[in-house]
């Protein structure tokens, strides 16, 4: 076993043997290390492992010490004995074990055990020198690709003691894609370019090794710098040497921030206006207008109310899920500053028809649900675990975790004529909430901030509002840049985009400080973030690679293509076809992303194949972004998408019947698809293709006209199943 | 009104009979309803055709109004006869504007009203459908169009705007008895969405620039059809002026405030800023003070001294002002000890409780689906020591809501007692979530009763007995009414038309008397009702209003199925332990399915009373109280005895005679048309060349005429149809109430 080479290749644990064995600071990190008190084993919640319970990754020594000597009559520990201990026994798989062999006889860890087991099993908890804090070597390094480093763990005492726990210690990169970290702290950098973090975890403490893996690429010319997103991007890429790809054409330009403002491919006359505009400011404006129209609104409503669970569960939901959607687009299309947003929605009150975000506490309705969603998609932190136990890689415990609740303590409820929908209101008293553990009230606080005394008049709601819209909130401004820089850039600067913590840095911290600070300068204008964004020439640099930065996953070297998503994908080819597929309720032409819940999934296969989410999760991962067969299967072969190419009166037919030169109808084809002019052999096979005679079933020349329907459909069939279309790039 | 918009009234029609013949069992016998007008509104001074759909409207010969300054006669064809479902409304140039409740007399009675609004905006109806850009119907200012929401579409509007010249767009629904829950949307020319309502059917927009602009309206769930009629208004407003609002119905909860409700004392306004406590406004006691909860989460706070032994009676009105507000008062005694401060709470005043707990969900029947209570404050404050007082007033609902529509008036006043009623006619039983029962008009039959209960809401400390009444009953029609006893908030009330009561209409009273301070003082009962006949509660939420006035009516085209009422019409008396019997007549009309009726008792201090079961056509029944065991208060009291039951109802057979008569009629004129034509056309051959031209034109005529009278021939068959199937016998579920049982309960001899 890896481990037992490990343990005793560490010099210190040696050195340090005669001393008197710590039942908190030796034996419950061999413990953790050996990954005994792992929540799959027997941290597992609520009854641990057959029969016998440690706290996870040990936060809690006195349980496991009840646990370990005192249980089961004593039976795990033999003082007298100690090879003979069930501990050890087990551990050392001399008996069935069902986690198998944890520890070698002859390893550090064991002797260490045996060693306490010998000393008659102390408990130490009080005595024990507290561990302070913890230190990671290099904390900083610039390492080449394909090398490796060796980290060194120092746990720091209360005593002023320090000692070397890289034996015990776990490690963590924070992307296994660029680097792998061995059991012994050994960093082995792959061949990804960037910036990687290695998070180091002992005993409830973490630190991080950040790992800069320059590419060394002689970076020669830049594209122009138009905002501070450039120049903190470019610096960065000049440090690590990956060249960027040139600014794109107009026409990528103009169809990408379309899909990713608008959620919709540009109109042939919108193309054909923006490509033949001389205007040198032409692409802020298009910015611009792509920011003022509802599909705005409607395409970001789309991305929120799925993250906030718009979920229709009964018929009667209808109403609810209708007013919360349009609640959310509403408030983007008048631009309301995002804390504002949030303080709607978090300290709602009446009811849902009178006041919309009232609904949310109809989907959210436990205090403990609320804060974890709250806390996940507004701040950027993930609390579910320091609901039972000490956060395993933050610095968020239980108490941090109740103080959150306590803000929603006071939520008073009054049953509706509706089944299942309350009126909500702010319930007078003082706002607290019992710590599950320590059964002690709990009053609330920010995180990482002081407790508050709310009167009992005050709705904690509006305080934790206050809080999260303060300017110094290191979360709030945080989270939404970060968020938002995914969905314009495939990737967050950390990943995933709502998991904030210290021990997962950002790939570029200034460049989330300086996005953060701009978000909270503008007044947290949403727009401004989207206009800062895609006016940079960050967000405009070509998706094709050049000679160095196709390894470039996360620097933004070059933009990286993503699949259009369900809804943008099937507005796109309604668009592409003037098809208009029907949807429950709604209008005939209701667009696909304006739809208000996921109960439209259901009807369409599309939407279900493309990853549509359900709205039952905080986080955007429930939308599946991957490609697939089925899909791959459904564009080419599925009776909606083949309906959708012979409407009547649709794009081919009516292409098929126009009056006009065939090349003018290929280019409005390729204007529709792509946004750009055809090339001169795309036209040639285009015309080709339609000028060939085609027969019917039985070998009989169809009539001209029903031939250059079919030709026509068959072209829309081509480009809808190119990559050029299914991407935005 | 355009053919094809009365065309679609009439599919909304047939939709509803289709609605109610989709459950297994109708309930309630067919009572009239008036379900839409269209226009819903007219200007004043103006006359105005309106169309009316409803339920069991046949002979539909009045449409009555709840003020005299509308009236109405039918509309007459070309050929001078009444067209069917049509009149022509008058409103005089005095008609107070505001809503109105509508209603038409038939041949069952007076139906449900429905809201009629009389404005001073000129009135345009929407003819043409309007969804889409190209369709918009151009609005002019300071109008109201009349329009029917269009299912799963959007109805587009234009208007021109000038830069800075505010409008205000305003979609009234609910509060005129609409279903449309309405989402506005100003647009730019292009049809691109600026701003958007969803939430009070209102916007104020100031135009950015000169031109056109458009005006969507949808349902927020795109729901549509003729329930879904709103009127649309647009209208200049100056920078800084009030948004002036489309009248509204009343809410049920706002019976127990009168918006003009003046008690003496001098009136004052919130005066901001006073969210803390640092900057309490400083007023005397009494007071009457306007003010609004705004901007978000605002706190209005109030400072004034008081003496020990005090009582003051604090009261807010806001949520039956109309308004989605909460109210919250918080009295707390002020005490100084240099710069600190020590508060101590007085007083927590939260809502109005209801004064009969209503129904808890909206499917099965546990309480009347009518919230009398109010979210809004009343309540008493005793000064218990001198000192200061501070009041905070705020809307628990408001923590994030900036409207400034949100006012409050808050009386803090020396004891004022008084009391407030309201009253709805109950079914005693709902199946199925059916709350149609619950927007039953007062259209009796003669030997039928109705019941209702009757709530009050007692101000200032006032508990005396509350003697309830009716007034301007029609002939043959009686009411008899329960006390409120001294300190309770209930009572019933039944009204019932004799077997021989005559047909006819007319608007009653309902009125509650009491005693106070040695004065005699009246009080009117408020009406509620739903505004519609909801079949499935677990469907639909039924919504309440009050009514403007107490119309009732006695139908001469049936009787009631079934008539109980004791022997004889006299006070039965009996002692505290003794039994009473109670000997009962029983009068039958029709045909049942079932076997048996199983009566209850209703009356406080009765409802546990053994009831007999009576077989079906039974002439008659004893009903024994025995007050050894139930043991009501020494003095008089009315019961009442109920019960479900299942009639083999036959809609208005008389019809069928009549179209059976017209029928034989068309089929006459048809045959002697086709005698006449054929005659010509044999004519025609006949003729010599030079005549046969005229001899053509005459058959040809005569041929034309045989087709308007075979399609007259077939629309008579089909009326008969129609008739007949309406006459067959069909199960309905309802309830019979007896005539009201008045005994009088003695002492017991023992001592």
């Amino acid at each position: 076993m890896l481990l037992l080479s490990l343990l005793l290749a560490s010099p210190s644990f040696a050195a340090e043997s005669a001393r008197a064995v710590s039942f908190v600071n030796d034996v419950v990190p061999v413990l953790t290390k050996a990954g005994c008190n792992s929540g799959a084993c027997h941290a597992k919640a609520g009854q641990g492992q057959n029969g016998f319970q440690l706290s996870l990754l040990g936060f809690e020594p006195q349980e496991d010490y009840e646990h370990l000597v005192k249980e089961a009559r004593g039976r795990r520990v033999f003082a007298a004995s100690p090879d003979q201990s069930l501990l050890l026994m087990k551990a050392s798989g001399r008996l069935p074990h069902g986690g198998g062999m944890r520890l070698d006889p002859a390893s550090e860890g064991y002797r260490l055990l045996r060693a306490w087991l010998q000393q008659g099993t102390p408990f130490d908890q009080v005595t024990a020198p507290k561990l302070v804090s913890l230190d990671v070597q290099p904390p900083r390094k610039t390492l080449k690709t394909k090398s490796e480093q060796q980290l060194k763990v120092t746990a720091r005492y209360a005593d002023g003691r320090t000692r070397d726990v890289t034996a015990l210690a776990l490690f963590e990169a924070n992307d296994r894609a660029m680097a792998e970290a061995s059991e012994s702290g050994r960093v082995k950098i792959l061949d990804i370019p960037g910036n990687v973090a290695v998070m180091v975890r002992y005993q409830g403490l973490a630190a991080v090794c950040n790992v800069s893996i320059p590419l060394g690429a002689p970076v020669k010319s830049l594209p122009p710098s138009r905002n501070f997103i450039d120049q903190l991007v470019f610096a960065n890429l000049k440090l690590i040497g990956i060249p960027p790809s040139p600014v794109c054409e107009h026409a990528t330009f103009m169809r990408r921030v379309s899909l990713d403002i608008a959620g919709r491919l540009p109109t042939v006359a919108e193309a054909d206006a923006f490509l033949s505009s001389t205007e040198p400011t032409k692409r802020d404006k298009l910015v611009e207008t792509l920011l003022t129209s509802p599909d705005y609104a409607d395409f970001f409503a789309n991305k929120w109310t799925a993250l906030l669970k718009n979920k229709r569960d009964a018929a009667s939901d209808i109403t609810a899920n209708f007013a919360f959607h349009s609640w959310v687009r509403d408030s983007l299309l008048a631009n309301k500053p995002y804390d504002q947003l949030v303080r709607q929605l978090l300290a709602a009150t009446g009811t849902i028809e009178g006041n919309p975000p009232v609904a949310w506490y109809k989907r959210v309705k436990q205090p403990t649900e609320q804060l974890e969603d709250v806390a996940q998609l507004f701040l950027g932190v993930r609390m579910q675990c320091a609901q039972c136990h000490h956060h395993p890689f933050e610095r968020w415990s239980q108490h941090d975790y109740y103080s959150m609740s306590a803000f929603f303590s006071q939520i008073g409820r009054k049953p509706t004529a509706t089944a299942g929908e309350d009126v909500i209101f702010h319930k007078r008293g003082m706002a607290q909430t019992e710590n599950k553990k320590t059964k002690l009230p709990v009053k609330p606080a920010g995180l990482g901030d002081p407790t508050l005394d709310i009167p009992p008049d005050e709705d904690p709601r509006l305080r934790l509002a206050d809080w999260m819209g303060n300017k110094a909130n290191p979360f709030f401004a945080k989270a939404l840049v970060n968020r938002y820089w995914k969905h314009f850039f495939k990737r967050g600067l950390i990943e995933p985009e709502d998991d904030i913590r210290d021990t997962n840095p950002p790939s570029n911290p200034e460049l989330l400080d300086a996005l953060a600070k701009h978000f909270v300068e503008s007044g947290f204008d949403l727009k401004a973030v989207v206009r800062v964004i895609t006016q940079s020439s960050t967000y405009q640099l070509s998706a094709t690679p050049n000679q160095h930065n196709g390894v470039d996953r996360q620097n933004f070297s070059h933009f990286y293509p993503r699949r259009m998503q369900a809804e943008v994908l099937l507005d796109s080819i309604d668009q592409f076809t003037g098809a208009k597929t029907e949807f429950a309720d709604l209008p005939l032409g209701t667009r696909a992303i304006a739809l208000p819940d996921n109960s439209y999934n259901r009807g369409s296969a599309f939407l279900k194949v493309f990853g549509r989410p359900e709205g039952a999760s905080v986080c955007e991962c429930e939308r599946a972004s991957s490609a697939s067969l089925a899909q791959s299967l459904h564009l080419m072969n599925a009776a909606d998408v083949k309906a959708k190419l012979a409407t009547s009166g649709g794009r081919a037919d009516r292409l098929a019947k126009a009056d006009k030169p065939e090349p003018a109808k290929i280019r409005e084809l390729y204007l529709a698809a792509f946004a750009r002019e055809p090339q001169s052999h795309e036209q040639a096979v285009a015309e080709e293709y339609l000028a060939r005679p085609r027969e019917d079933a039985a070998g009989k020349p169809l009539p001209p006209e029903q031939s250059r329907r079919i030709a026509y459909e068959d072209l829309l069939w081509a480009l809808i199943n190119t990559k050029e279309f299914l991407y935005n790039h | 009104m355009s053919p094809k918009s009365a065309a679609s009234i009439i599919a909304g029609v047939a939709w509803f009979a289709l609605a109610s013949s989709a459950f297994a069992q109708q309930v309630i016998l067919p009572t009239p309803r008036l379900l839409t007008t269209m226009p819903m509104g007219a200007q004043v001074g103006t006359t105005v055709e309106v169309a009316i759909t409803g339920e069991n409207l046949e002979e539909a010969t009045d449409l009555v109004f709840s003020t005299p300054k509308l009236t109405a006669k039918p509309k007459l064809g070309s050929d001078g006869k009444p067209e069917a479902n049509k009149f022509v409304i008058t409103v005089a140039a005095d008609a107070p504007v505001g809503v109105h409740d509508a209603r038409v007399v038939s041949r069952l009675g007076v139906s449900a009203a429905r809201a009629f609004t009389v404005s001073k905006l000129a009135e345009v109806t929407r003819t043409t459908p309007n969804t889409s850009l190209e369709t918009a119907l151009a609005l002019k200012p300071n109008s109201v169009c009349n329009a029917v929401m269009s299912a799963r579409a959007v109805d587009f509007y234009s208007f021109t705007g000038t830069k800075g010249q505010r409008v205000v767009v305003e979609c009234a629904t609910a509060g005129i008895d609409s279903k449309l829950t309405p989402v506005l949307i100003v647009a730019d020319g292009e049809g691109r969405d600026l701003v958007v309502n969803r939430t009070s059917g209102l916007l104020d927009f100031t135009p950015p620039a000169d031109g056109k602009y458009f005006v969507k309206v949808h349902g927020l769930t795109f729901k549509g059809g003729p329930e879904n009629f709103y009127r649309l208004a647009l209208q200049d407003v100056a920078a800084g002026a009030a948004i002036p609002r489309q009248a509204r119905t009343r809410s049920v909860s706002s019976f127990s405030w009168s918006p003009a409700a003046d008690f003496g004392i001098a009136k004052t306004t919130d005066t901001e800023p006073n969210n803390a406590h640092a900057q309490a406004q400083k007023i005397t006691l009494p007071c009457d003070i306007s003010g609004g909860f705004f901007p978000a989460a605002d706190v209005d706070t109030f400072e004034f001294s008081a003496k020990k032994g005090e009582v003051w009676w604090i009261e807010v009105a806001s949520e039956r002002l109309g308004l989605p507000t909460d109210p919250f008062v918080l009295v707390q005694r002020v005490e100084k000890d240099g710069d600190k401060e020590k508060l101590t709470d007085v007083a927590e005043l939260n809502d109005i409780p209801p004064p009969m707990k209503p129904s808890s969900n909206g499917y099965s029947y546990d309480g009347p689906p009518y919230d009398a209570g109010s979210a809004d404050v009343l309540g008493k404050l005793e000064i218990k020591e001198d000192g200061l007082y501070r009041l905070q007033l705020r809307d628990l609902f408001g923590g994030t809501r900036s409207d400034a529509a949100n006012i409050y008036r808050l009386v803090i006043r020396q004891a004022a007692p008084d009391f407030a009623l309201a009253a709805w006619a109950i079914h005693f039983e709902l199946r199925n979530g059916d709350r149609n029962a619950q927007s039953k008009p007062i259209a009796l039959r003669p030997g039928g009763t109705m019941a209702f209960d009757v709530v009050v809401i007692r101000r200032d400390g006032f508990a005396g007995d509350i003697e309830l009444g009716m007034e301007n009953l029609p002939t043959g029609v009686t009411a008899a009414a329960l006390k409120i006893p001294a300190g309770q908030s209930q009572g019933k009330l039944l009204i019932t038309a004799s077997e021989k009561a005559p047909r006819s209409a007319g608007v009653a009273k309902i009125v509650g008397r009491s005693q106070i301070n040695g004065a005699t003082v009246t009080r009117p009962v408020q009406l509620a009702s739903m505004t519609w006949p909801v079949r499935d509660a677990s469907g639909e939420i039924p919504k309440p209003r009050l009514l403007a006035d107490v119309p009732i009516s006695v139908t001469d085209a049936e009787g009631a199925p079934i008539t109980i009422a004791p022997r004889e019409n006299k006070i039965w008396e009996v002692k505290l332990g003794e039994k009473l019997t109670i000997p009962l007549a029983l009068t039958w009309r029709g045909e049942f399915s079932g076997t048996t009726l199983k009566l209850r008792a209703d009356g406080a201090g009765f409802t546990a009373a053994k009831t007999p079961e009576v077989a079906l056509k039974a002439p008659t029944a004893e009903f024994v109280l025995d007050l050894a065991t139930l043991k009501p208060a020494p003095g008089e009291h009315t019961i009442a005895l109920y019960s479900g039951y299942v009639s083999k109802y036959r809609h208005n057979p008389a019809a069928i005679v009549l179209a059976e008569a017209a029928q034989k009629k068309a089929d006459a004129d048809a045959a002697a048309i086709a005698a006449e034509a054929k005659k010509l056309a044999a004519e025609v051959s006949a003729a010599p060349a030079e005549k046969r031209a005229a001899v053509e034109t005459v058959a040809k005529a005569a041929s034309e005429k045989l087709k308007s009278a075979e399609a007259a021939k077939a629309d008579a068959a089909k009326r008969m149809k129609a008739a007949t199937d309406a006459a067959a016998p069909k199960d309905i579920a309802d309830i019979v109430v007896s005539e009201p049982i008045r005994i009088r309960v003695l002492p017991s001899d023992k001592k």
